[in-house]
């Protein structure tokens, strides 16, 4: 078996790379603001009991936790398209990540909401702070610090799934390289540099998740 | 509908050979996740760290890009893999990766104590891995395994991506042939319908694993009061993270 790695076959690809590392990178930005821009809803309905709103939400979650993340891209992509709505691959995407990731934030921040001392709620509202003022003012601001570290964690998960993309024609890292593949039989060149890519971008980023547990940890040390 | 009624016999079969893989990804999972487990505790640093290694690449890596790299990557060394395979090779090695973390939890969550006393008590390693230790993680991480299963039931629907003919797979034929057929994509009502049973199967297997976490955790609890000891709680076995 003879198979000859050319590093400067890499460096030739290097252009493409870095276009579907930037589509990539686009993509879970976007997907992770909107997603965590869902959680913080979803958990504080559910956090306050909203009638009706609050059984929405939690059967959203369970929904997407027991799907997989590839038949809802397709439901997303094919399925709205043929009702007439359709999206494109991008927008289809990142409806798709922003959703998935969503969930899981729901109930990250619901963890965190749910670590806000109880005297708080009640020193809040026997203030006269309404609902949303205690949530605004008190229980996000605390609540958040701890779910951080979850929502970073989350994050990293959506950068992955950006991955799935590949199956919508979306021109992300995995569809880049899978095409270089399709056009010059280049395999492990490719797939080398794209899993070096995840690898370090992961790796990266779950290290900074660790370092701010620390930091934010700090004010809650006993000791 | 009347689409979905008639092809309910082919998806049946896609859904027969998502279970196939499923089943056959979690038995070689478990032993291959007993393996790095055991390696992740052990005293050795290089062993430790190869299994920290398997661990972090396999996780890290996307799933999609290792199974499109195990499906197109397998002829380089002389193994044409069909798609089954290929599939259940990159889902193992997914698995696996996430499942010796459950392990690793496992063995963390057993009171130091226990392997002080079985060595004092001049058993041979081997015989305190296999006879004390591993006996005591099997109840704590069954639930971890049951929601890893609906985590790679879940994840078979990529073997789509290299044509392996499970569920989705199937679908997705029906939805392009009908398309091709009649010009109007069913789309919607199949995808829909997919979405619908996947949702029953793998929700059922998450309340399944929430109630036998519950019970564990009460059995545990109920063990202690007898006790009434200052043996400090256990830690609970961290969550399999998500694909």
């Amino acid at each position: 078996m003879n198979y000859n790695f050319s590093f400067p076959y890499i460096w030739g690809a290097a252009p493409d790379l870095l276009s579907g590392l930037w589509m990539t990178i686009l993509v879970s930005l976007i997907s992770i603001a909107f997603s965590v821009i869902i959680g913080i809803v979803c958990a504080s309905v559910r956090v306050f009991r909203v009638p009706v709103l609050s059984q929405l939400a939690t059967a959203y979650v369970h929904f997407i936790r027991s799907t997989p993340l590839l038949v809802q891209l397709f439901f997303i992509f094919y399925g709205l398209a043929s009702l007439g709505l359709g999206l494109d691959g991008f927008w289809s995407g990142v409806l798709a990540l922003s959703l998935w990731g969503g969930a899981y934030n729901t109930e990250n921040v619901r963890g965190g909401l749910a670590a806000v001392d109880k005297g708080m709620r009640e020193a809040a509202f026997s203030l006269g702070l309404r609902p949303i003022h205690y949530l605004r003012y008190v229980a996000l601001p605390i609540g958040l610090r701890v779910a951080i570290p979850a929502l970073l964690n989350t994050a990293v998960s959506v950068l992955k799934n950006s991955s799935y993309l590949q199956a919508i024609g979306v021109a992300e890292l995995t569809f880049v390289a899978m095409n270089r593949v399709a056009l010059d039989f280049r395999t492990l060149e490719m797939f080398f540099s794209i899993g070096l890519i995840y690898l370090a971008l992961v790796l990266v980023l779950s290290a900074t998740v660790r370092c701010l547990e620390t930091v934010l940890h700090a004010p809650f040390r006993t000791a | 509908m009347q689409l979905i009624v008639d092809s309910l016999p082919l998806l049946w079969r896609g859904l027969i050979v998502t279970f196939q893989l499923a089943s056959l990804t979690l038995l070689l999972t478990a032993f291959i996740s007993l393996f790095f487990g055991i390696m992740s505790v052990s005293r050795y640093r290089i062993l430790r760290l190869i299994s920290l290694v398997f661990v972090e690449v396999f996780r890290d890596i996307p799933i999609v890009v290792n199974i499109l790299f195990v499906y197109f990557g397998a002829p380089l060394i002389g193994l044409s893999l069909d798609p089954f395979s290929a599939a259940l090779v990159s889902l193992t090695t997914w698995g696996s990766a996430n499942g010796s973390e459950i392990i690793r939890g496992g063995f963390n969550a057993i009171p130091k104590h226990q392997r002080e006393s079985a060595l004092a008590l001049g058993l041979r390693p081997w015989e305190t891995l296999f006879m004390v230790l591993v006996p005591q993680i099997i109840l704590p991480i069954i639930p971890s395994f049951t929601g890893l299963f609906s985590l790679l039931i879940q994840a078979t629907s990529l073997a789509t991506l290299v044509g392996a003919s499970e569920f989705l797979r199937t679908s997705k034929i029906i939805v392009e042939r009908t398309t091709m057929m009649t010009g109007e994509s069913p789309a919607f009502a199949v995808y829909g319908f997919v979405l619908c049973v996947y949702f029953v199967i793998c929700f059922s297997l998450n309340m399944l694993t929430a109630w036998m976490e519950r019970r564990i955790v009460a059995a545990r609890t109920v063990h202690h009061h007898a006790m009434a000891e200052s043996e400090p709680m256990v830690e609970p076995i961290p969550a399999v993270e998500k694909p």
